[in-house]
């Protein structure tokens, strides 16, 4: 079986606390990022709907 | 700001929000339709005896497909049964009302017809009915979309929409796909 090869770079740190410390401003983005993909997800999911049933399902009338 | 239990909770309650007020905007907007434009599911409530239905007045073969009825409304009467609707055809005018009524001797089954609202199921024992106005002309898929056997994947019928001027009934004011005026 073939051992999986990392790139050096991400263990390439002087120390366990420099990595530490990079580690925690890495994580203090995350929570940024999942909210703005979120955000944009949802948004278009949305979107999405509105425009279905505001211009395909309403106009169609009702039915009962 | 360090990542903590408070920091997490807060960004979580404000996602929270957001998504209440998403979900109130969607629910507000049902309810205007429903309430205000008379937008509904169909809601008919009426029984009949699926073991005798080709025996009682309404849904006897003689009487299905389109008709219009004495007083002006036009009105489909179909049955639908493993695995096909009969009549597997019907003629309805566009830029009508008109009234389709379902019900199945055997089986629950399920209708749409394509590019329109109409939509609804047929369980054995009761009469479903749809009211709409089609707006345009051409042949329309009504298939089953309620698995109902081996043989749901065939079962589909025809709703021919035809211009107001070449909706010409007989004078039993009964109209069907095959006819020749």
């Amino acid at each position: 079986m073939v051992e999986p090869s990392y790139p050096e770079s991400a263990h390439d740190y002087v120390s366990d606390s420099e990595e530490l410390e990079r580690l925690e401003a890495a994580l203090h983005q995350a929570p940024k990022g999942a909210l703005v993909v979120s955000a944009i997800s949802v948004g278009l999911l949305l979107v999405g709907w509105l425009g279905l049933y505001y211009l395909v399902f309403l106009p169609r009338g009702s039915v009962g | 700001m360090a990542i903590n239990e408070e920091v997490i909770l807060k960004s979580e309650l404000r996602w929270a929000i957001v998504v209440g007020g998403i979900v109130a905007v969607i629910l507000i907007a049902i309810l205007y339709a429903a309430l205000a434009m008379h937008i509904n599911p169909p809601s008919n409530r009426e029984y009949v005896d699926p073991k005798t239905l080709h025996l009682s007045a309404e849904f006897t073969e003689a009487n299905l497909g389109t008709r219009v009825d004495p007083n002006g409304q036009i009105v489909a009467r179909v049955i639908a049964t493993q695995f096909e609707f009969v009549p597997n055809c019907i003629v309805l005018p566009a830029e009508r009302d008109v009234t389709l009524r379902f019900t199945s001797p055997d089986v629950i089954h399920g209708i749409l017809v394509s590019g329109t609202n109409v939509n609804t199921m047929i369980v054995p024992g009761y009469v479903a009915q749809v009211h709409t106005r089609f707006t345009k002309t051409g042949d329309l898929l009504m298939p089953c979309h309620e698995f109902c056997g081996l043989g749901h994947s065939q079962m589909l019928a025809t709703v021919r929409v035809v211009r107001p001027e070449a909706f010409r009934p007989g004078s039993d004011g009964r109209i069907a796909c095959g006819d020749r005026r």
